[in-house]
C-alpha cells in the first residue's frame, strides 16, 4: 500500500459527539422496534380497525340476534356471539404483522435495520415481541369492549353472560393471544415471502380459504386437516363456545396452533439468518 | 481502514465481485469508482454485513462489521438505495436508529442540523426530493459520529449545490482523520472529491492508486496540427525532439504548449490549417480503462472530447 501525500493520521476524539452511550442491548433493539412500529400510520389503523370491527361486529350480532337466542328455537349458544367480531378482526391482526416485515422489504428499510442490528436474531425476536404484545393488547381489549357492548344486548333478554362463567374470561384473553398468533404467523410468511401481497393472500387464503374447505375432504381425513389447521386450531380459544363442534378442544388447539407458528417461525429465522439483505 | 481480503460474491455463477483486495486508509477521501453493474454496491453492502461474501472477508477497523455491538458509532453508511419508510418522518427514522445503538436522542437533532433538514424533520420521507433524501441519507451515515464513513453514490440526485456540499463534507470528514469510501460512476464527480482510487470493473480491480498517480497516468494532453505539409511539418517538430505521432492524417504532438508549436512551425515558413490543444479528460481515460469490462455498452463511435482536466 503506497502512502500518498494526502494520508494523515489525526486521532479522533474517542468521546467525539456521542458521549456515554451504552453498549447496547436487546433492549435497545427492542426500543427500536417500538419506535420503528409505531411511527407509520398504518400501525395506528390497523389497530383501529381491529378495535372498530372486533367491538361493532360482536355488538351488532348480539344485538340482531339477541332475541332469538333467547327463545326456544335457537339452536346456537350465546357464547358463540360474545367473540362473534374477532373472526373479522383478524384479517386486521394479519395485515399487521405482515407489513410489520414485509413493509421492510417493500422499502430497502431491511437493509438500514440489518446494518444498525446485524443480530438478525435479535431483529426478529424484537420484532416478535412489538408485534405480539401489541396484537394481544389491542386483541384482548376488543374482545371486553365487544363483551360489555354485546352483553348489554343478550342481558336485556336475559342470556347474558357473566365473565364467570365457563370460558368467557378465557375467551377474552384468548382473542388477545390468537390475534398476537396470528400475528406472527403472518409476519413470519412475511419475512419468508417478502412481499406484502403474496404474504397477506397466502395467510388470509390460508385461515380463511383453505381452513374452510379442507373440511370437505372424506372421511377422517377431512376431519383431522380441518381440526389442525390453523385458523381452525387457534381460534377456539377466543370463543366461549364455537359455532363448529368438531374443533379441538380450546388450548389443545391453540397448542397446536402456537407450534404451527412457531414452526414456521423458525423457518423464517433460519433462512432469514442465511439470506443477503 | 477498510480492508478487503480476495473478497468475492457469486449470485449463480456470474461472480458480482471477482476476489478483490484493497485497503481503504484513513485520513484521506478514497473513491470507488466503476460502470453500473461493476460490483460497487455489492462491495458496500458486503462491507457492512448485508451480504454474505462467498469467500474471502472485509473488515472495518480489524474486527468484521457485524461484530460490533453498534455498528452505527464505527461505520455510517449511505446506501444507494434508499432504505426508508415513506410513512416515517424524518426525525423519526432517526430516531429508531439512533434507540438501536443507543445514540443520545440529542444527537438526532444535532445531524437534521448538521444537513440542514431541521425545518423538515416531522415531515413524511415519502415527500422528500431526491436532493432531501441524499441528506437525509448522510444524517443516518453521521448519527453515530463514526470513524469510518461509506456512502454509496451520494451525489445521485443531487443539485450543483448539492453535489459541492458533499463534496465538501466528505473532505472535512477525511480531514478530521476519518476513513471515507465513496462509490461513483463519475469520474469527473471523483476527481474533485478523492485523493485516492480504486476503480473496478466487472468485479475486478484496475486501478488502485492516488488521484495524482491515475492523472498523471491516464489524462494525456496533445497539440493536435493540420497542415498541407505536414511531413516537413513532422520532421520539423522531431527535430525539435518532440514526440510526433501521426492519427488519421493529423499529428499529435506531445511535449509542447500549442502557441510553441504555432510559432516554431511559422518561423521556419511551414503552413498550418489546425492548431489545437487537445487535453484527454479523466472521463475517457476511466472510459479507456474500463471499456472493457462495461456490462452493457452502446457501439457508438468513440469521439474526441477536448473537455479539460477538471481541476
Amino acid at each position: 500500500m503506497t502512502t500518498t501525500e494526502f494520508s494523515r493520521t489525526v486521532d479522533l476524539d474517542p468521546d467525539r459527539n456521542v458521549p456515554g452511550a451504552p453498549r447496547p442491548g436487546f433492549g435497545h433493539t427492542l426500543r427500536a422496534e417500538w419506535i420503528k412500529f409505531w411511527s407509520v400510520r398504518s400501525t395506528f389503523w390497523s389497530a383501529a380497525m381491529l378495535f372498530v370491527i372486533g367491538v361493532g361486529l360482536t355488538v351488532l350480532v348480539c344485538a340482531t340476534n339477541a332475541e332469538w337466542l333467547a327463545s326456544d328455537g335457537a339452536d346456537e349458544h350465546p357464547g358463540s356471539f360474545i367473540t362473534f367480531g374477532m373472526t373479522f378482526a383478524q384479517i386486521t391482526a394479519i395485515v399487521l404483522g405482515t407489513l410489520a416485515v414485509t413493509s421492510e422489504y417493500g422499502t430497502g428499510m431491511i437493509r438500514a435495520t440489518l446494518a444498525a442490528t446485524p443480530r438478525r436474531g435479535a431483529v426478529l425476536a424484537a420484532k416478535a415481541l412489538v408485534l405480539t404484545g401489541t396484537l394481544f393488547v389491542a386483541g384482548t381489549v376488543t374482545a371486553f369492549a365487544g363483551y360489555l357492548g354485546g352483553n348489554w344486548f343478550l342481558g336485556n333478554e336475559g342470556i347474558g353472560l357473566a365473565l364467570s362463567d365457563d370460558g368467557v374470561l378465557r375467551s377474552m384473553f384468548g382473542s388477545g393471544l390468537y390475534m398476537a398468533g396470528l400475528g406472527l404467523l403472518a409476519a413470519g410468511v412475511g419475512l419468508l415471502l417478502r412481499h406484502t401481497a403474496a404474504a397477506l393472500s397466502t395467510v388470509l387464503a390460508l385461515v380463511f380459504v383453505v381452513g374452510n374447505m379442507v373440511f370437505l375432504l372424506p372421511g377422517a381425513w377431512g376431519e383431522w386437516a380441518g381440526k389442525l389447521m390453523p385458523g381452525n386450531a387457534g381460534s377456539g380459544v377466543a370463543a366461549p363456545v364455537s359455532f363448529n363442534p368438531d374443533l379441538l378442544d380450546p388450548w389443545i388447539g391453540f397448542a397446536v396452533f402456537a407450534g404451527e407458528v412457531a414452526v414456521v417461525l423458525v423457518i423464517a429465522w433460519v433462512t432469514f439468518r442465511r439470506r443477503d439483505a | 481502514m477498510i480492508t478487503a481480503q480476495r473478497l468475492t460474491k457469486i449470485y449463480g455463477d456470474k461472480p458480482a465481485v471477482d476476489g478483490i483486495s484493497f485497503t481503504v486508509e484513513p485520513g484521506r477521501v478514497t473513491g470507488f469508482l466503476g460502470p453500473n453493474g461493476a460490483g460497487k454496491s455489492t462491495t458496500m453492502r458486503m462491507v457492512l454485513g448485508l451480504d454474505r461474501p462467498t469467500s474471502g472477508r472485509v473488515l472495518v477497523n480489524g474486527r468484521r462489521y457485524a461484530d460490533y455491538p453498534a455498528p452505527l458509532r464505527e461505520v455510517g453508511a449511505l446506501l444507494e438505495a434508499r432504505a426508508l419508510h415513506p410513512g416515517r418522518s424524518a426525525r423519526d427514522h432517526l430516531r429508531w436508529l439512533a434507540a438501536s445503538n443507543g445514540i443520545p436522542r440529542t444527537r438526532v437533532d444535532e445531524v437534521l442540523g448538521l444537513v440542514g433538514l431541521e425545518s423538515v424533520a416531522d415531515k413524511r420521507v415519502g415527500k422528500f426530493s431526491l436532493g432531501m433524501g441524499q441528506r437525509l441519507g448522510i444524517a443516518v451515515a453521521l448519527l453515530g459520529d463514526p470513524p469510518v464513513v461509506v456512502l454509496d453514490e451520494p451525489v445521485n440526485g443531487l443539485d450543483p449545490e448539492g453535489i459541492r456540499w458533499v463534496r465538501t463534507l466528505a473532505r472535512e470528514l477525511a480531514a478530521q482523520g476519518r476513513t471515507v469510501f465513496v462509490s461513483s460512476h463519475l469520474m469527473s464527480e471523483m476527481a474533485l472529491t478523492a485523493d485516492h482510487l480504486v476503480v473496478v470493473g466487472r468485479g475486478r480491480i484496475l486501478a488502485d492508486c492516488s488521484m495524482t498517480d491515475f492523472i498523471a497516468d491516464h489524462a494525456t494532453s496533445y497539440v493536435r496540427v493540420a497542415s498541407p505539409q505536414r511531413s516537413e511539418v513532422a520532421d520539423l517538430l522531431r527535430r525539435q525532439g518532440l514526440d510526433v505521432a501521426l492519427h488519421d492524417g493529423e499529428l499529435r504532438v506531445q511535449g509542447l504548449d500549442a502557441a510553441s508549436v504555432g510559432e516554431l512551425v511559422g518561423k521556419n515558413g511551414l503552413l498550418l490549417h489546425e492548431l489545437t490543444l487537445v487535453r484527454s479528460s479523466l472521463e475517457d481515460a476511466f472510459m479507456t480503462l474500463t471499456a472493457d469490462s462495461v456490462e452493457y455498452s452502446a457501439h457508438s463511435v468513440p469521439t474526441t472530447t477536448t473537455t479539460g482536466i477538471p481541476a
